[in-house]
């Protein structure tokens, strides 16, 4: 490659040419003494038999100053004296480090004992089979997360409208300087929005509102949240299950026993096709009991109140369970699901009206998922913001002694409420998908149209 | 009519007949856990936890009622 490079430019710029082969020439060097001296050290390092360090012997220090001379010593001088054009001298240095990265890469993606493909494949191994498909759909939203950082963007006007006039009232419990802010805010969200409470990431707007970052995660508040909540709930896991015991502690315990509820529930269903989906019909059950529960902490917002969150949980398992539906099925075993199974000549005939009709109801799944835990949350919520907005009210209109005890004493009854419908309605999700998986699953007996939660 | 009049009218309107619906059908789930539990009261916890998760989904076609009201309420200037 040094020849190839020296003889390209020849022709044209001879003093170049000799510049470019100088630096590569150098860089070689610097390898050939790099791999005396890493030998050496490694061998001492490791020791002999007993495996015991060895101080390093006198031939290291030789090298290591013959290198020091001749390399550095060298490129000092041919910068100093000018004895190479410095532009090809440098890039000539640089030719056998791209020479070094290239194969690094190729050994990388290669197939050898080293590569980062067996490495990878040796971990999703161990994953089992909810690997691959939560591997695909993690690469996919890797990949897209800087189109729909871009995109986010570009609807950041129309998502400003969402902190309301309640925000005002609201926020000057929590200080006065807030009300200000909170009511330049009203004006400018006087367009039809229902209330929210404030949350951190609306107040540190109001604090900040000129700092990029503190913008783009008011624009995307539920993704904020959606985050949090999922940090969240990894933190818990991570904490209770570092050391698990045979006589658990009661972090541990907890899990556990949501967990082990979770599985006798979904394996009276399932049977022994447990293992297989209940790593996604666990996550998904933690995962929005997390983004509820959130919701009720004063300074939070559950992301599931707002339906892009649910519906982006509703469409994913709507893939997931067509996903699996296919793989055990078959394709063909899939469309004659579709077609609603016809063995004798009224289901052939009924062909045209029985497909459409079956992929309506598969279609109305995830719209019936989304729609129901949006609501539940977003009107749960709303509640509250109703009694807190009915309690800052009184606050203001100095009525406190008289009507703030009952207001927040609803407030609070309502909030327990809101637990009860946070912990159901992720249940109720789980449960769906459990059930839409045991749709998918290949049976005989199934009676179709009769154990159908088609709603 | 104006159209926000009508919608002013309407959903709520609408969002009450979708509670009476979801209200019998409650009725009818509480009525049968009832008859249930007092029969059998050694499976109270499993009818329990069905008993909530049928609630759900009964209140699931109030949700969708709720969820077009807000929707539309924008509409209403």
């Amino acid at each position: 490659m040094a020849a190839a490079f020296a003889v390209l430019l020849l022709p044209s710029q001879a003093a170049s040419a000799v510049s470019l082969l100088a630096g590569q020439l150098l860089m070689a060097l610097n390898f050939f003494f790099l791999d005396k001296l890493v030998k050496l050290f490694t061998e001492a390092a490791l020791g002999g038999p007993d495996k015991r360090p060895r101080p390093l012997p006198g031939q290291f220090f030789v090298w290591l100053t013959l290198k020091l001379l001749l390399v550095y010593g060298g490129s000092f001088a041919v910068i100093r004296f000018d004895l190479a054009a410095p532009l090809p001298f440098l890039a000539g240095i640089t030719v056998p480090l791209l020479a070094l990265f290239l194969k690094s890469i190729m050994l990388a993606l290669g197939n050898g004992p080293s590569s980062l493909r067996r490495r990878a494949t040796k971990t999703a191994a161990t994953f089992g089979d909810a690997a691959k498909p939560a591997a695909l759909l993690l690469a996919v939203a890797l990949l897209a997360l800087p189109v729909l950082v871009r995109a986010s963007d570009a609807v950041t006007p129309a998502s400003e409208t969402t902190t309301a006039p309640e925000h005002g009232a609201a926020s000057s419990e929590h200080g006065a300087t807030t009300a200000e802010h909170g009511a330049a805010t009203a004006n400018q969200g006087g367009g039809g929005g229902i209330a929210h409470l404030p949350n951190w990431v609306v107040i540190l707007n109001d604090y900040f509102p000129d700092n990029p970052v503190v913008r783009w995660m008011h624009a995307n508040e539920y993704l904020v949240f959606a985050w949090l909540a999922g940090l969240v709930f990894l933190a818990f896991a991570w904490i209770a299950m570092r050391r698990p015991k045979p006589v658990p502690g009661q972090l541990q315990n907890a899990l556990e026993w949501m967990v082990e509820s979770m599985e006798n529930v979904c394996g009276g269903m399932l049977g022994k096709h447990l293992p297989r989906y209940f790593p996604y019909i666990i996550a998904i059950f933690f995962y929005i009991l997390t983004m509820n529960l959130i919701g009720i902490i004063p300074g939070f917002k559950s992301s599931t109140s707002t339906l892009d969150v649910t519906l982006a949980l509703a469409l994913m398992t709507f893939l997931y369970v067509q996903f699996w539906g296919i793989r055990n099925l078959g394709l063909l075993g899939y469309v004659d699901h579709m077609a609603g199974s016809p063995r004798d000549v009224v289901g052939f005939i009924m062909l045209p009206v029985m497909i459409p009709v079956h992929i309506l109801g598969e279609l109305a799944k995830p719209i019936s998922l989304s729609c129901r835990l949006f609501g539940n949350i977003f009107g749960e919520d709303t509640l509250i913001v109703v009694f807190v907005g009915a309690t800052a009210l009184c606050l203001k209109a100095s009525l406190t002694a008289l009507a703030v005890p009952p207001m927040l004493g609803i407030s609070a009854l309502f909030m327990l409420l809101q637990t009860l419908t946070s912990i159901v309605q992720a249940l109720i999700f789980a449960l769906l998908t459990t059930v839409y998986l045991y749709m998918m699953l290949p049976h005989e007996e199934h009676a179709h149209g009769e154990a159908h939660p088609s709603h | 009519m104006h159209f926000a009049a009508a919608l002013g009218l309407g959903l709520p309107i609408g969002i009450g007949l979708a509670a009476i619906g979801s209200g019998i059908g409650i009725g009818f789930l509480g009525q049968g856990a009832m008859g249930a539990m007092g029969r059998q009261p050694e499976v109270l916890p499993k009818l329990q936890v069905a008993m909530i998760i049928g609630f759900g989904f009964a209140e699931a076609l109030t949700i969708y009622a709720f969820v077009t009201m807000f929707f539309l309420q924008g509409k209403i200037q």
